[in-house]
């Protein structure tokens, strides 16, 4: 471990990053999950219990700070917990899995059932996140950055419609596409807003609007104007999460008004940072199946320089890690950020 | 020679020589009926296809001389779009469903005449995965690439994939993964195979969002298709090299 000389609170990081304020060094941070097989062994908070109990959940999410050393904290490990209380059909998986949504049962076909049932945000899936951020928030009051998440309407679409009958619908009917998403986004609101009055500082947005899948002019024509509204509706600073190649929507994405883009290892960091300009911070791009499950610390040091040479604001996993990934290689991130500092200040 | 206005637009778009040689070859007799439902399969015109392709028959094109030159020469043009990212997965979709539409009317003559198909494929997300559209693409574009396979759907596990090799006596069988927590799954299935002593008698592709070339080779697979275009070739490739 470097010793250099810390100003600000972690979470002070995070937030002047996320405003594209000045920072004492670059936040390590985790939009998406850095739990990993070895962490829950560690607080005996396994997958997937630690997913829907908010004691366990907390304990889990906590060891990003206690163990990992990062920023932030992030208590929903998956992307599926609104989906689950919107009855969606589950598969919980065990601890060395992601619990995932059966997209191949979806459970609307159209905008008229889209319908949030009432108690949604007491459903014990959701409850499991909201409790567990004010737990969390008892215990780091504010020495450390709360990020929540909420899934924003495009992927949530792939929940409740499947993803092929959505796609399809995207051709088939634009206009019916589109106010399936302004009812979509309401979800996004009610659960985002239940995580901020519960305590989180920031929330991330993730919404699958990847490269893998649809072009740019997709983000274009049914995402921008949407996520511009989410920044005026949730009053903390947003984190949009989109995996894959994203380079092309980046641009467009620069103009939401949301703090920081969370982008995938796809792309790189200096065309990346090109593409988007002064118009948002970026928050990635450490790669995770070869380099921070395959390979070693150096690798990922490697990567880390690579980031924070190119401008990159807040480091971080390019998305939610595998979750059998090595901790001493978690743990090289801050360490090459801490380096990576020293180094600037000694030259 | 493309005759059909749209079609030649959409030829446009096929811009490396040995690609123009080969997808220009299957329309080089310049028949406008099968040019026509090349055109609608790549601007997923379903219903138009469906009647077009039922047209022919009628006409007494055979049924392979209007897969080949009017579906497959259409779905060649929509492979090379979206491996350039011209078109993306919706796009690609619509084509699959005018593909679909035109199949109804062929498969049950083809089935018929028992014509051989160039061998046969086990297609399957892995164990713990329920992501399948990529899958799916793949699947769709091999049936046309003229492959018959079988769809073991999502969440698959080893032994899922030994049965189906044995029971449909398949050299290929292909993999894909979108989580990297599923990823190694890849690898435990070729164990199993391994295992069961069928590892040589069977190839095995892999594919999927976060897999790597680097990733198949650790895995011990024999190819890895970074899109559906690039898994039916793999597939051609490993075809050709069992026999």
């Amino acid at each position: 471990m470097i010793d250099i000389n810390l100003k600000l609170t972690k979470k002070q990081r995070v937030l002047n990053a996320l405003a594209g304020e000045d920072v004492d060094k670059p936040p390590v941070s985790n939009p998406t999950n850095v739990a990993t097989v070895e962490l829950m062994d560690y607080v005996d908070a396994p997958f997937p219990d630690a997913c829907r109990d908010p004691e366990l959940n907390a304990k889990l999410a906590l060891t990003g700070h206690t163990e990992l050393g990062f920023d932030s904290i992030a208590p929903y490990f998956s992307i599926i917990q609104e989906s689950s209380a919107l009855g969606c059909e589950m598969q919980w998986e065990q601890k060395d899995n992601w619990p995932t949504v059966r997209m191949g049962n979806p459970i609307w076909k159209s905008v008229s059932d889209i319908k949030i049932p009432s108690g949604f945000l007491e459903h014990s899936d959701n409850v499991a996140i909201t409790r567990s951020i004010t737990i969390l928030k008892d215990e780091v009051k504010d020495d450390v950055a709360i990020l929540g998440k909420t899934m924003g309407p495009w992927t949530l679409a792939y929940h409740v419609f499947g993803v092929e009958p959505f796609l399809l619908l995207s051709i088939d009917d634009p206009e019916e596409t589109k106010k399936i998403l302004r009812k979509l986004k309401e979800i996004t609101i009610l659960f985002g807003q239940a995580q901020i009055d519960s305590g989180a500082d920031v929330l991330v947005v993730p919404d699958h609007a990847t490269g893998d899948l649809v072009s740019g002019k997709y983000y274009d024509d049914f995402l921008l104007e949407i996520h511009q509204e989410l920044v005026e509706d949730l009053k903390v600073p947003l984190i949009l999460h989109i995996c894959g190649r994203t380079v092309d929507r980046m641009p467009s994405i620069a103009k939401t008004g949301m703090a920081a883009f969370h982008f995938d290892s796809k792309n790189l960091p200096s065309e990346a940072m090109e593409a988007v300009g002064e118009g948002i911070r970026l928050v990635g791009n450490i790669n995770n199946p070869e380099t921070l499950y395959s390979k070693g610390p150096e690798d990922v040091r490697q990567e880390v320089y690579r980031a924070l040479d190119s401008g990159v604001q807040l480091i971080a996993p390019e998305c939610a890690i595998p979750l059998k990934t090595k901790i001493e290689n978690l743990l090289a991130i801050p360490d090459a950020v801490n380096e990576w500092v020293s180094n600037k200040f000694q030259s | 020679m493309i005759k059909h206005e749209g079609l030649k637009e959409e030829f446009k778009y096929v811009t490396k020589p040995d690609e123009q040689e080969h997808i220009g070859g299957l329309f080089a007799n310049g028949d406008m009926l099968m040019q026509e439902i090349a055109y609608n399969l790549i601007t997923g015109q379903n219903d138009q296809v469906g009647i077009l392709v039922k047209k022919a028959l009628e006409e007494d094109y055979s049924a392979n001389i209007v897969l080949d030159d009017g579906l497959i020469a259409g779905m060649a043009i929509v492979g090379v779009k979206f491996r350039d990212n011209i078109i993306f997965v919706p796009e690609v979709l619509i084509s699959a469903r005018a593909m679909k539409a035109g199949m109804e009317h062929i498969e049950p003559i083809l089935s018929a005449s028992g014509v051989e198909p160039i061998g046969t494929v086990i297609m399957g997300t892995v164990k713990g995965d329920l992501h399948d559209i990529g899958k799916n693409l793949c699947i769709m574009m091999l049936r046309g690439g003229g492959f018959s396979v079988h769809d073991l759907g999502v969440d698959t596990k080893p032994d899922e994939f030994i049965d189906a090799v044995m029971e449909h006596d398949a050299a290929i069988v292909g993999m894909s993964a979108l989580l990297t927590t599923t990823m190694p799954n890849m690898g435990t299935t070729i164990e199993a195979f391994e295992d069961a002593g069928m590892r040589e008698e069977v190839k095995i592709m892999v594919g999927g969002a976060p897999v790597t070339q680097e990733f198949a080779d650790e895995m011990g697979a024999d190819a890895y298709g970074a899109n559906a275009v690039d898994c039916v070739q793999r597939a051609k490739d490993l075809a050709t090299s069992n026999k």
